[in-house]
């Protein structure tokens, strides 16, 4: 969604209400493909049914609901993904959807564009497909992907390309853009990676050493230097969050991001959060109403009371402006909500010496002051001339 | 491309356009009422519209109603004339459709 005056001030509104105008339901979490660094339990361990969703669904209209992504798991491994998409249009719904796309072909792409979906978000991890069938464990699902794709321009709709990086793809960054522009669809680049949703952090070894993304945060193409305003926007779009359906802006001043004020989301299984990244339970559909959740759970609540100027640490770091803290990946990672999360401090300190800040130091290390100095800022590298994706 | 019933007829808009033409939304935007506004959606392109409280209005009842019902909900609602409030949809109605948020038809079918 481009950042506009008018998204500003709806966003501010929304918020201002507890209006939940951004909503991420995953329809399952099984999934045809087994990506290595996927968060997820793909066991089946009782989704909602058909009747279920639209339910919520039509609870979701009642609160002013406007944007819908469908996600998953593999959404297209729901046999009645095509009804209940047919069903949130007739709520009126902005639909999006994040697929990997493996199973869609033209006839599923013409019924995505009679159904006036919005946009279609997939994730390809290279344009090489040894690297991306290495991450989705399963040969050919570049190709058909990319297959999917042409499909679904051909129907006019609009893609979008997540490309989440991890060592396995760290440099593979540049030939996504390269295909994203060949294709002429935006993309986002994605650094993040979680652990599993039971907690398991074994996932976090995939993750680049921060020093390792520097060659990304140098390359103009994706951070283009400032003075160039409609570059800065288009680098903006370019890095942020491939997972959080939130709504980004600066209209959110003094509360972290959007989760529990104007967003949340919604498992197969009926749970409600505050974001996919923010692990804590508000409720169950299954027991509850949505409004009685998002209006009422006291998890909810705490979630909606943090402000940035309180935080015990952060709000007291020097370099807060070079910064993307996660609340949910404090939250996931250190247990804390209102903690410092490392790794965004960490790279909060690399864009600071970028943008040539002295001895850039967070405001979690200065309290660890025999910790080793993360890494040396080299000369900036010479960069493929390839522009960067706008939404 | 606008409802088989609904072909869209400028020329209602302008000029000799009276309240005999009858008004339907855009099936494919997405839409919500945000504090009594209209925030509205194209996926085409994703641009987003916000609606001022009168045209809001005229969105909401923009289901195949003929424009002079509308005129009529107008003058009640807010307390104007007939006339001025025709005048007030004239303007809307036609800033509406250029956009293509809404159609409007000579005749209803069916």
């Amino acid at each position: 969604m481009a950042k506009t005056p008018v998204m500003d001030g709806l966003i501010s509104r929304t918020v201002e209400r507890h209006l939940p105008w951004s909503v991420h339901v995953d329809l399952t979490y099984r999934c045809n493909e087994r990506c290595i660094h996927c968060y997820l339990d793909h066991e089946d361990h009782g989704e909602m049914k058909t009747d279920e969703i639209k339910n919520v669904l039509e609870q979701l209209a009642q609160s002013g609901t406007l944007f819908l992504t469908l996600s998953g798991g593999e959404i297209f491994l729901r046999d009645d993904l095509f009804e209940l998409l047919e069903f949130a249009r007739s709520l009126h719904f902005d639909i999006s959807l994040k697929t990997n796309a493996l199973l869609i072909d033209a006839e599923r792409a013409r019924k995505l564009r009679a159904l006036s979906v919005r946009r279609i978000q997939v994730s390809i991890y290279s344009a090489e497909p040894a690297v991306h069938d290495a991450i989705t464990k399963v040969r050919g699902s570049l190709e058909r992907t990319l297959t999917a794709i042409r499909f679904l321009q051909a129907e006019g709709l609009q893609v979008k390309i997540a490309c989440p990086l991890m060592k396995q793809n760290l440099m593979a960054y540049r030939n996504v853009q390269a295909l994203a522009a060949e294709l002429g669809v935006p993309y986002v680049l994605d650094m993040t990676i979680t652990p599993k949703m039971d907690g398991d952090m074994g996932l976090l070894q995939l993750r680049n050493p921060v020093q390792d993304l520097l060659p990304i945060l140098q390359d103009p193409t994706v951070n283009p230097p400032s003075s160039s305003q409609d570059s800065a926007q288009a680098a903006q779009l370019a890095t942020g969050s491939a997972t959080s359906s939130g709504i980004e802006s600066q209209a959110y001043e003094d509360i972290p991001c959007s989760a529990g004020h104007n967003s949340c989301y919604i498992s197969p299984y009926g749970e409600v959060f505050p974001c996919v990244q923010m692990p804590v339970a508000t409720g169950n559909l299954r027991q509850q109403r949505f409004e009685e959740i998002w209006f009422k759970s006291p998890e909810m609540e705490r979630v909606r009371a943090v402000r940035e100027s309180q935080l015990p640490v952060c709000s007291k770091c020097s370099i807060r402006q070079y910064c993307e803290r996660c609340p949910g990946l404090a939250q996931m990672e250190g247990g804390d909500l209102l903690g410092a999360y490392e790794r965004a401090c960490d790279l909060a300190e690399l864009k600071a010496g970028l943008a040539g800040v002295q001895n850039p130091t967070s405001a979690l290390h200065a309290q660890k002051p025999n910790r080793k100095e993360l890494c040396s800022i080299p000369s900036p590298v010479a960069t493929p001339a390839v522009q960067a994706g706008s939404n | 491309m606008p409802p088989a019933a609904f072909s869209p007829a400028r020329r209602i808009l302008e000029g000799d356009r009276g309240m005999k033409g009858y008004i339907v939304r855009n099936p494919k935007l997405a839409w919500r009422e945000v504090d009594g506004e209209m925030v509205i959606i194209s996926p085409e392109d994703s641009q987003v519209h916000e609606l001022n409280e009168t045209a809001s209005l005229i969105w909401k009842h923009a289901d195949g109603r003929s424009l002079e019902e509308i005129a009529e909900r107008i003058s009640t609602e807010y307390e104007v004339s007939l006339e001025a409030a025709r005048a007030d949809i004239g303007e809307l109605v036609t800033a509406l459709e250029q956009k293509q948020l809404v159609f409007v038809a000579t005749e209803v079918k069916g």
